[in-house]
């Protein structure tokens, strides 16, 4: 069980997430939505620790990961992992490798130095790429691979963290409708096969309908929508995302929907 | 009706206004000029007190420089060998002396002069190792973007700043005198300034590289320093590499003069022949290092674009 | 499926997984392919310091205490010869303005002499390419020496030295600006009739010239500082001053003249930053 209380992140005057609430239990796949600003992105960077509170508390269990210092930091984000709109991978390296580093907080130092794994990490290594499909690309540079590869990589490289919990910073934002597709599978089968808590920014309104269990609404920082998808109503919906409530209904492009044709993209339009 | 009125009224009041429009342009222009000429002066002013303060500070007068250039044309002349076409490439006799107008008998001291350049090339590759080992540990701390914190990072500026800023023949001076004459005091004081020249370079490299990475090594649970292996060593090797062999030819350059001062290589030989004899030798030392200096950078140009290139290709 | 764990990884699965993707598990040899150069850098390190005796560093220490406790205990300072001192300093400034002076003007002529598209003569072309090769081959702490040799210990030998190696490196650079320059303007003007050296000066002069004088002030700077140096051989300057207390072992007066041109060259970096921000933001502002 994830608990926020009263979760608060100013940047100056900016109050990025405000006084943010919530119960998250295991196992449960989350989408969080709003409109550009609204503090999606500063509440899941809260959650790993990217970025630091300035109020209020994160308990997991019974420990506050608000006040977590050094080895315990790091600890708590090898449990949480997180993937990032842009995949975030080390593009010089090798897929393998970037799948590895996901085990780096158990290894021994000079071990991550030399870049030494064992043979047992990497079999698992290929076996968490074998399972999005990209066991093929190991020895490739990350750089060489599409964007959507490259997410599929980035998950990877989150399961290798044996992770409980696994945030998802708009995740399909940067990919076409296909790959967004493939990764949402994805997601939505690492939560309910391993039983992993799935929070996802998500930036369109149908993909988080189509996969999550519980939608968060966002506006200002603030949580102004807590519920499962069918009590979002259309008139809700469009109080969230205000003046981009067209976009995020329609825009094809960032969605897991394969528009039909280009007849229909116009109909849409 | 009224607009063309008023425009017809405008045009013909303004009929004047090409006539102030000039005398608006040619005053800006006096103005401007004007400006632009007391500048000059100012700037011409300066450049003569400067030059008249050099020539008396470093009494560059007209005649000790027409009594200079010709000693120096002079001294040249007594630098040239004496070549004999017929005996250029006479061996050594039976008693093991070389014929006066060989090549043998110019290049006596061949054997040692070769000795000296292998050693001079080995003091560059030694402080250029260590120098860029030093500047590899310290960039990451002297980088705004991946310190751990700014007095760390100000700390590791200043110090590559100091490391840089004492010029390696001073350094060499010191050394010399703390450990003794020979390579070891030159090989230091080179590897000093190459770290710093080296560590400078490097932290910037390291600022323009991509934070994604490193915030991904974050989110795994990586410390500071798999945070740098992973996550900023990949990104900057190749222009890292780049540097250091670039630097490796400014060294090899470093260390054939850092003799000079008693502090090893060729520079020591080169020290002694011109000081102390004004004949073939200086001339013989001087197309030895010049080649070398020349050999050096071209295997170092070849080496560098190699490896770019296969980094390319990969 | 149950849920993917590192301890649930079998030796058959890791067996199998290793005859499917056989590079994706290097084993020692690959450890060994990836760190060689490290490994070889090591190595060699190892064996020069050796070879070198860096264990000779260990024995130093007496001497080391000896000349820090010179270097910071400063005694008779009321003796110093400040005005000396300062007169140096000023004499390293003056050979590094008259050196790059007479470099600068020098190199007008002789890049004009090595560009491909004004020396249509490839032999003088060359011929000049390869003199300027040499000049620039040996260092100017060299040629220090030998102007030392040729006219005498003092400032001129120093300046002699600036201008010689400046020559060899501004020509270059040079004849390298006057061959990127645009060939229009140049044709512009050789179609109002204008003889080989009103070309030179309508055509090429204007393009060149920003490039010219920024290469110039970089190259002042750069021999202020050199030119601190230049002393130790003979040739004039503060250098002269450094290296004459340090052989009469006067080493706590070796470290006011070091520290006085420690600040001279920090202070000349910083101006000459100074100049160049304020250089470019003119640039920028119409």
């Amino acid at each position: 069980m994830l608990t926020l209380d009263k979760l608060t992140r100013r940047f100056g005057d900016n109050i990025a997430v405000n006084a943010a609430n919530l119960e998250i239990p295991d196992g449960q796949m989350v989408g969080i939505i709003g409109r550009s600003g609204a503090g999606k992105s500063t509440l899941l960077r809260l959650l790993n620790r990217l970025i630091d509170p300035s109020e209020g508390q994160i308990l997991y269990g019974d420990t506050d990961i608000a006040r977590l210092k050094g080895k315990e930091l790091r600890a708590w984000r090898s449990d949480c992992a997180m993937i990032f709109q842009q995949f975030n991978l080390v593009g010089r390296l090798d897929v393998i490798t970037n799948v590895l580093t996901g085990r780096l907080h158990d290894l021994p130092h000079w071990r991550s130095m030399a870049q030494v794994f064992t043979p047992r990490e990497r079999a698992f290594a290929i076996q968490a790429l074998d399972r999005l499909g990209m066991a093929h690309t190991a020895l490739q540079r990350a750089e060489t691979l599409s964007g959507g590869q490259q997410q599929r990589v980035a998950i990877a490289r989150a399961l290798a963290q044996e992770p409980r919990i696994l945030l998802a910073d708009e995740p399909i934002a940067s990919l076409d409708p296909m790959n967004a597709k493939i990764v949402m599978d994805a997601l939505r089968d690492i939560n309910r096969q391993d039983g992993i808590t799935v929070i996802c920014n998500l930036h369109t309104l149908d993909t988080a309908r189509q996969y999550c269990d519980r939608i968060i609404g966002m506006q200002d920082g603030r949580i102004v929508f807590d519920g499962t998808p069918d009590l979002l109503t259309t008139r809700m919906a469009r109080e969230i995302y205000g003046a981009e409530a067209d976009e995020a209904f329609n825009e094809a492009a960032t969605s897991t929907a394969i528009p039909a044709g280009p007849a229909r993209a116009r109909e849409l339009a | 009706m009224t607009d063309s009125l008023m425009m017809g009224g405008s045009a013909g009041a303004s009929g004047g206004a090409p006539r102030d429009a000039v005398a608006t342009f040619e005053r800006h222009r006096a103005e401007l000029r004007a400006t632009k000429r007391v500048w000059n002066i100012v700037a011409l002013g300066a450049f003569t007190i400067c030059l008249g303060l050099s020539v008396w500070i470093s009494q560059f007068y007209p005649d000790r420089l027409a009594s200079g250039i010709p000693r120096i044309f002079e001294y040249f002349g007594t630098i040239l060998p004496d070549l004999q076409w017929d005996v250029l490439f006479e061996g050594r006799t039976a008693e093991g002396r070389a014929v006066p107008g060989s090549l043998t008998f110019w290049y006596t001291d061949f054997r040692t002069y070769i000795g000296l350049l292998w050693e001079t090339i080995l003091m560059a590759i030694t402080a250029t190792l260590l120098g860029a080992g030093a500047a590899f540990l310290l960039c990451f701390p002297a980088a705004a973007n991946l310190a751990p914190a700014g007095w760390v990072y100000w700390i590791s500026r200043r110090f590559l700043e100091v490391c840089r800023g004492i010029p390696e023949i001073l350094l060499a001076l010191v050394f010399v005198f703390m450990i003794g004459i020979g390579p070891l005091a030159g090989i230091i004081a080179i590897a000093i300034h190459t770290a710093g020249a080296l560590g400078k370079l490097f932290a910037e490299v390291n600022e323009n590289a991509s934070s994604r990475p490193v915030e991904g090594i974050t989110a795994v649970g990586g410390t500071w320093a798999e945070k740098m292996a992973y996550g900023v060593v990949p990104q900057v090797a190749p222009n890292f590499f780049s540097y250091a062999m670039l630097r490796f030819e400014i060294n090899v350059r470093a260390s054939s003069i850092i003799g000079f001062v008693g502090a090893g290589g060729i520079g020591q030989e080169l020290n002694r022949v011109i000081s102390f004899y004004s004949d073939d030798r200086v001339l013989a030392v001087l197309i030895l290092v010049v080649l070398m200096v020349t050999a050096i950078d071209l295997i170092s140009e070849r080496i560098r674009l190699g490896y770019i290139g296969r980094e390319n290709f990969r | 499926m149950s849920i993917a764990s590192l301890s649930a990884v079998t030796d058959d699965q890791v067996a199998a997984l290793r005859q499917r993707h056989p590079g994706a598990f290097p084993g020692a040899g690959g450890i060994l392919r990836r760190w060689w150069p490290l490994i070889a850098a090591l190595l060699y390190l190892a064996w020069s310091m050796w070879a070198f005796d860096f264990a000779r560093l260990l024995d130093s220490s007496e001497r080391v205490i000896l000349l820090l406790r010179n270097f910071v205990i400063w005694q008779d300072m009321g003796d110093w010869a400040y005005r000396q001192v300062y007169v140096g300093i000023a004499q390293t400034l003056a050979m590094a303005f008259l050196g790059t002076l007479l470099g600068t003007l020098g190199a007008l002529v002789v890049g004009f002499l090595a560009a491909r598209n004004v020396m249509p003569l490839a032999i003088l072309r060359q011929a000049v390419r390869r003199v300027l090769d040499i000049l620039r081959g040996i260092d100017q702490l060299v040629w220090g020496l030998v102007f030392v040799r040729a006219v005498g210990l003092g400032p001129l030998a120093g300046v002699l030295a600036i201008f010689v190696s400046d020559l060899g490196t501004l020509s270059k650079l040079y004849s390298e600006a006057i061959e990127n320059i645009d060939r229009k303007q140049v044709e512009g003007v050789r179609a109002t009739g204008a003889g080989p050296l009103g070309i030179i000066r309508y055509g090429y002069i204007p393009q060149v010239l920003p490039v010219f004088i920024s290469q110039s002030l970089y190259f002042l700077e750069s021999n202020t500082r050199s030119a601190t140096i230049l002393g130790i051989v003979g040739a004039g300057g503060v250098g002269m001053i450094i290296i004459e207390r340090f052989r009469a072992q006067l080493y706590d007066q070796v470290a006011f003249v070091v520290l006085n041109v420690l600040i001279l060259i920090f202070a000349i970096d910083w101006l000459s930053k100074r100049v160049r921000l304020w250089a470019i933001g003119e640039r920028h502002d119409p």
